[in-house]
């Protein structure tokens, strides 16, 4: 069942971070990440943009090239609708796994 | 390459890259922003982006990796990088290369001819249907059976219940006279139903029918070749009439480009039905229809759908049996008759040739396979050390398997080409080498499906030898490997590629002593005397018409003869009827009242015509009695000559001059008692033949309706300079005869070798083939065994060891596995060359000075091979071989 690992973390926080802020880069992502867990978590950037290819190439996100409000050019990621599904999917395993966890916490 | 390299880069990996990059780089630019707007200074916030990053490149390439468009472009960097490790042995890549391309080019391009000379089915219709028809002598099961004759063959095709078509034929050849002048055709008269027979019909016009085998029906299908050459391709040829040697002939058909029948005479031109037989040749005399004894007919049948070959057999051989039954005086001989199928009797005689030639090839193709086999097993061994610290750098099993597949097949692809032009360079050669002696090997082109296979062959074992040791040096221990790799080398562990070694040096050594069998026969036959002087003589032939020539044939040769020898240039002219050394005889019956025998048990003998002066223009001694002369003709008493074979076989120590016999050679009427004059010595009528054989010779003067006799000129100039004057001579005195068959003494001799030089030939190249082969196989492993030791011989010689032991040793390890391999094949080519004696003249099968010459050859060019690299290890300098990995 829980066959969540860190790639399944990261691909989830990736998935949720783009659901609530729409479209976002990869630095915006990292800065999201650190912000909303507030400095708890902290996404590397050499496993960002791997998953981020990965994640792209199975369709859940999709990627455009748009300029930041610094005039920067920057590839901004949005959810897609099976991006959408692949969320909810990871969000429901993720709150099992926690659920299975703190039970095993508890117990002791 | 570069090209290559740019143009996908263009497409794939560079487009995807260089966005990661962009990617990546804002990245690193938007935290610096941000670390400057929280306050730091720009070079400290450059820094911090750059460390809170890591390494941008690895990032990127896993990036990459995540990529799926780009394992294709992996793949192509895997076969660059092949190339690249290819390329930097370059010693290894070119002997490999060069095994490929010999064993697949030569392999394909023998395989091809044989596959088309004997595999490839007949190209008629359900060819396993067709048959050949011969009659056979009870008493000679085992013999090459004889020809049919009319009466034998009507009644065979209408009492036969096996077969739906049985068809006569048999060669004659035709004057066509047209525009251009007048040119020889060969031709075949056949029965009606040759086109149903063989399932075939013709590109223009119609086939034969049944009425068209009536007494004055004269009709003709012609070749596609001649439809070309004589009238243009014009379509309006069919229903015409032509001239053909005096008679009038209408064109019914054009056969197809592809279409040849007989197989053994594809130049043949005419075909037209048995009428033209189907008259009396003089008035006193029967057609050829009534003549049961004259058996000169070919058959080829159908057999019915619902009978097999063995039924035909079964029954054709009864019918054959009655009527030896019911016309004993003709048919004694013909007792029994044997069908069987169409191929066989057609590859019959060259089958012993062609199984050698593929058994050579298959020898060829294993020490082909067996050297790249060994290569790479050295190559691998070599490498272990590298896969070894691959692997410990993280590299996946997989990854190194791929990795070492992809470089067998880009060396397999490589040197399947080279092998392709190989195959393609080598079979015009070889079909040249053959001549037109074989049927069916002037269409034999470079078969595809052949080379198909041969390259898969090759490749596989590449495959194989090149995978087998990838995965198994994957998986050896990586710290014992990395430890000690490369440091040492026990001998004993390299028994495979030894065992290689001593295989390849046995086969080629097989290959090298049959090859020195046929040519010490070859070059036996060429030495044996012929009996007659070859040299400077120029032979051949022109037709003499029956319609114009008859009777008349003896004015005309003498008056001919005397004008040839008036030409400049000439010695001597004479005529004869069957030329020596041409495989071509007459065998006939003669009576002899010293020893009476009933007809059908009577002796026989060769025979043949001459015109007076024949023994001398050939330089053919007369040992007793006198030549023919001027003076014998058909009024005077009737002479023969015979040759000491017959003398010695009929009348051993008697004098013959004087004896009379009667030889079953007639001129129309009851053959003639004829009176010995003179004895001269033998000639070989083939070039292969292993005993003379006893031969008559009939004065040509009281023969005047044998046609046609041979002219041979012995010249004091280069015979063919005289071709010129002879065919003016002709045409001056008949504007209608065309010469043919022009050739010097020497070509015609050269000629009848041609099998023999063929097989000779193609198993000298094989044996060639074979030892460069195992030798740079034995260089090969021996070089990488050096290489291997540069550490161990660098201590040895560190510690005292003199250059001359490091020389020695390297040789003796060599000469070991050279002895063991010349063992081996010396006691298997004394087993199978056996398979050879039917090739082999003037020599046993086991001839102990072609095995001794042989395995020096070996010995010799082995340790040449093993020289170069022994001597490299003896002129290592310690220091240098010491510091080496």
């Amino acid at each position: 069942m829980a066959k969540n690992d860190l790639q399944g973390a990261l691909d989830l926080l990736v998935l949720k971070t783009l659901a609530q802020k729409g479209s976002l880069h990869g630095c915006g992502i990292v800065l999201h990440v650190q912000r909303a867990s507030e400095e708890l978590l902290r996404v590397e950037e050499g496993s960002l943009y791997p998953a981020l290819h990965r994640m792209e190439q199975a369709d859940w996100i999709q990627s455009e090239w748009a300029l930041t409000e610094t005039n920067r050019k920057a590839k901004n990621y949005r959810l897609t609708a099976a991006g959408r599904r692949q969320l909810q999917q990871a969000e429901e395993s993720f709150e099992q796994l926690v659920k299975g966890v703190r039970g095993v916490l508890r117990f002791a | 390459m570069s090209v290559f390299r740019r143009i996908s880069n263009l497409f794939t990996r560079s487009k995807v890259e260089r966005e990661i990059d962009a990617e990546l780089r804002s990245h690193v630019e938007m935290r610096i922003e941000d670390n400057i707007a929280d306050g730091m200074s720009p070079r400290t916030a450059r820094r911090d982006a750059l460390l809170r990053f890591g390494n941008l490149t690895t990032t990127q390439e896993r990036v990459a990796g995540e990529d799926l468009p780009l394992l294709i472009e992996n793949l192509w960097r895997d076969v660059r990088h092949a190339c690249r490790q290819l390329l930097r042995t370059p010693s290894f890549t070119v002997t490999a290369i060069i095994t490929l391309a010999l064993g697949i080019g030569a392999n394909t391009a023998t395989f091809s001819v044989v596959n088309a000379v004997m595999l490839r089915p007949l190209p008629y219709t359900q060819p396993d249907q067709q048959v050949d028809v011969v009659s056979m002598n009870r008493r000679f099961p085992d013999g090459e059976g004889g020809n049919l004759s009319y009466p034998d063959y009507f009644d065979m095709r209408s009492r036969n219940h096996t077969l739906a078509h049985l068809v006569s034929y048999h060669d004659t050849s035709y004057t066509l006279v047209e525009a251009a002048g007048p040119v020889h055709v060969d031709a075949q008269i056949v029965a009606w139903d040759l086109l149903p027979t063989l399932g075939v019909q013709p590109e223009l016009g119609r086939g034969f029918l049944p009425e068209e085998e009536n007494a004055g029906s004269r009709v003709v299908l012609i070749s596609h070749a001649l439809w070309l050459s004589q009238f243009g391709g014009d379509k309006s040829i069919i229903g015409r009439t032509i001239r053909l040697s005096d008679d009038s002939f209408t064109v019914i058909g054009v056969m197809p480009a592809t279409f040849r029948f007989p197989m053994t005479s594809p130049q043949n031109g005419i075909w037209t039905t048995l009428a033209v037989d189907n008259t009396p040749s003089d008035p006193s005399n029967e057609s050829m229809f009534n003549e049961r004894g004259a058996h000169f007919l070919n058959a080829i049948g159908r057999v019915k759908p619902d009978a097999t070959i063995a039924q035909a057999n079964q029954d054709i051989t009864t019918i054959a049996a009655n009527l030896a039954r019911q016309y004993p005086k003709t048919n004694i001989r013909h007792d029994a008759a044997k069908v069987r199928s169409e191929l066989t009797a057609l590859v019959g005689n060259t089958r012993v040739a062609l199984m050698i030639v593929l058994g050579a090839v298959t020898l060829v193709l294993m020490i082909a396979c067996a050297n790249i086999a060994n290569l790479l097993l050295a190559r691998m061994r070599e490498r272990q050390r590298e896969i070894a610290m691959r692997s410990a750098l993280g590299a996946g099993r997989g990854r190194i398997v791929r990795q070492l597949l992809v470089e067998s097949l880009v060396l397999s692809a490589v040197g399947g080409l080279a092998g392709c032009a190989m195959a393609y360079a080598c079979t015009p050669v070889m079909l040249s080498l053959i001549g037109k002696s074989i049927p069916r090997a002037a269409d034999a082109g470079v078969d595809l499906r052949v080379l198909a296979f041969v390259a898969g062959i090759s490749c596989l074992a590449g495959l194989i030898f090149g995978i087998v040791p990838a995965i198994t040096g994957s998986k050896t221990d990586l710290v014992a490997m990395l430890k000690e790799g490369g440091r040492t080398e026990v001998s004993g562990r390299d028994w495979v590629r030894s065992t290689l070694i001593i295989g390849q040096v046995a086969l080629g050594l097989v290959l090298a002593v049959a090859a020195g069998l046929l040519i010490t026969s070859f070059l036996h036959l060429q030495r044996t005397n012929e009996g007659f002087n070859p040299d400077h003589l120029l032979t051949f032939v022109f037709e003499t018409p029956d319609a114009r020539y008859k009777e008349s044939r003896p004015e005309f040769y003498r008056e001919y003869f005397n004008k040839v020898r008036a030409l400049p240039g000439v010695q001597k002219a004479a005529g004869i009827l069957i030329m020596p050394m041409t495989d071509d005889g007459a065998d006939i019956t003669f009576e002899d009242p010293e020893h009476p025998a009933p007809e059908g048990q009577r002796a026989g003998a060769n025979v043949t015509m001459t015109t007076p002066d024949y023994f001398r223009t050939m330089q053919i001694p007369i040992l007793k009695g006198r030549d023919f002369s001027d003076q014998d003709t058909a009024a005077s008493s009737p002479v023969m000559i015979v040759d000491r074979a017959f003398a010695d076989k009929f009348f051993p120590g008697e004098n013959v001059v004087g004896k009379r016999l009667r030889p079953g050679a007639g001129n129309g009427g009851e053959p003639q008692w004829r009176e010995i004059i003179g004895v001269v010595g033998s000639v070989r009528l083939s070039a292969t033949q292993r005993d003379m054989r006893p031969e008559m010779y009939l004065p040509a003067s009281q023969l005047s309706h044998w046609c046609c006799l041979h002219t041979v000129m012995r010249t004091t100039v280069d015979p063919l300079s005289l071709e010129p004057s002879a065919r003016q001579l002709v045409a001056s005195m008949d504007r209608e005869i065309p010469v043919t068959e022009v050739r010097t003494m020497h070509d015609l001799v050269s000629e009848q070798l041609s099998q023999n030089r063929f097989a000779m030939v193609l198993l000298g190249i094989f044996a060639g083939l074979a030892t460069l082969l195992s030798v740079v196989g034995l260089y090969g492993v021996m070089m990488y065994s050096i290489s291997r030791r540069t550490r161990e011989i660098g201590i040895r010689m560190a510690l005292g060891a003199q250059r001359r032991h490091v020389l020695s040793s390297v040789m003796r390890e060599a000469g070991s596995l050279l002895a063991i391999g010349i063992a081996v094949g010396v006691t298997a080519s004394l087993l199978s060359t056996s398979l050879l004696q039917s090739m082999l003249y003037g020599t046993g099968s086991r001839n102990p000075a072609i095995l001794v010459l042989v395995s020096t050859i070996a010995v010799a060019t082995g340790l040449i091979a093993a020289y170069i690299p022994a001597r490299r290890a003896s002129t290592l300098d310690p220091m240098q071989a010491l510091r080496t990995d």
